[in-house]
């Protein structure tokens, strides 16, 4: 009579080798993360000065059409002057003759980019037209207090302080962009020299000159005082 | 860099590609303990060519945020080249973490637990690895279908080192998936 014979399945190590196995990976990670790390070091991008400006891609309106600008593809030699704007916003409103003086003072040497977001706050719906006649100083919405127009929709667009700006308004209405400059608030004003570091961001006065404002950052950095 | 298609780098993941590739495909001749083995190898080769070429998106992402307008590791230009989506920061992150570091640390995953296996393929635990293999290498899928989507449909470039990653991805699936066979016809061992 045959006897049948039990099939004996293979037993495992005694040891867990899931540990060797973590060390080993452990290894390789950190052996591939020094090389890369020496081939191209991480960049400190942030709002931060020091760092790197966070790059943005976004459209962007000169006086006729809304286009596709990026950020670095700006850097054109001159320092780099980031204002962050909401035409809803009172002190806004009020920064637009200020804007207008810097400009006459300093656009040769600076180049001036407004980024237009729209804060999450009762009253402040900005649109792309009314982005438009902020900057332009056209008619838009009326004075009465009825939510249209600039000025939490208190004021016709036209009448706000300053000339009509000519420089490069960018779209931020859906706030990509203030999410990763860490946008403390409207009005808020950054300077980047001609790599696109930042040399000044308003949100640190602890690093800057006692009382000093953007305007005397931009000719302390130009050489002027 | 004038073609990326020639360059070492790539050529390199290529090859690491074509070897996990092969690993795979010669496993299936071989019986028991041997042609596991052989096929676990050739998934890990895929996974440490998936880790590398994570690694070097990485590498091309920190170079381009510091030289946006053209890096020095991949051409920024033309149909094959990275500018257009490593290079581009609408698409080169998910909440602000490169895809390559991304990669980096989907592949390690995916290398652990697969190399607990071939360190002990007859381990009470093997199988239950082997579907977290599955689950782990599945959980990419959506985001490679993202990618690939951006590429195809949004940028309309190619960045080939985003691709051999996406490739390495696919060939572990599928040698994962050749695994299970082996597990469920009583072939393991």
């Amino acid at each position: 009579m045959a006897r049948r014979r039990a099939r004996i399945e293979p037993q495992g190590k005694d040891e867990d080798v899931r540990l060797m196995a973590g060390m080993i990976t452990a290894g390789v990670v950190t052996i591939v993360l020094i090389a890369s790390m020496l081939i191209a070091p991480p960049a400190d991008v942030g709002p931060e000065e020091g760092s790197l400006a966070p790059d943005f891609v976004a459209d962007a309106y000169t006086g006729s059409t809304w286009e596709e600008v990026r950020l670095s593809e700006l850097y054109d030699g001159r320092l780099i002057y980031i204002n962050f704007l909401d035409t809803d916003c009172p002190y806004c409103w009020e920064e637009g003759e200020e804007l207008s003086q810097m400009h006459e003072a300093f656009k040769d040497d600076v180049r001036f980019i407004n980024v237009m977001v729209s804060l999450e706050i009762s009253g402040h719906d900005s649109s792309r037209a009314e982005v438009e006649a902020f900057r332009d100083k056209t008619s838009f919405g009326d004075n009465e207090n009825n939510g249209d127009g600039c000025y939490s929709g208190r004021k016709n667009c036209a009448e706000r302080p300053g000339d009509p700006h000519t420089w490069t308004y960018v779209d931020d209405l859906s706030n990509s962009i203030a999410k990763d400059w860490d946008l403390p608030g409207t009005p808020f004003s950054v300077i980047l020299d001609s790599s696109g570091t930042v040399i000044w961001n308003q949100a640190q006065p602890e690093n800057h000159p006692s009382g000093e404002d953007v305007g005397n950052a931009l000719a302390r950095f130009l050489g002027g005082n | 860099m004038a073609n990326p298609l020639a360059d070492p780098v790539l050529l390199f993941f290529i090859a690491g590609l074509l070897a996990s590739g092969y690993l795979l495909a010669s496993s299936r001749s071989k019986d028991g303990v041997d042609g596991t083995n052989r096929m676990l190898e050739g998934t890990l080769a895929f996974s440490i060519t998936g880790l590398l070429s994570s690694a070097w998106t990485w590498v091309i992402y920190n170079d381009m945020v510091r030289n946006p307008l053209g890096g020095e590791f991949c051409a920024t230009e033309g149909l094959v080249q990275c500018g257009s989506v490593i290079g581009d920061p609408r698409y080169n992150n998910l909440f602000g973490m490169s895809w390559g570091s991304l990669g980096m640390a989907a592949f390690t995953a995916l290398f652990f637990v697969v190399l607990c296996i071939r360190m002990d393929i007859h381990a009470k635990w093997a199988p239950k690895y082997l579907d977290y293999a599955w689950w782990l290498g599945l959980a990419g899928v959506p985001f490679l279908l993202l990618l690939i989507g951006i590429e195809v449909l949004v940028v309309q470039h190619i960045c080939p080192f985003c691709t051999a990653a996406h490739l390495a991805l696919i060939g572990y699936l599928a040698a994962v998936i050749m695994l299970r066979q082996r597990r469920e016809a009583n072939a393991w061992h």
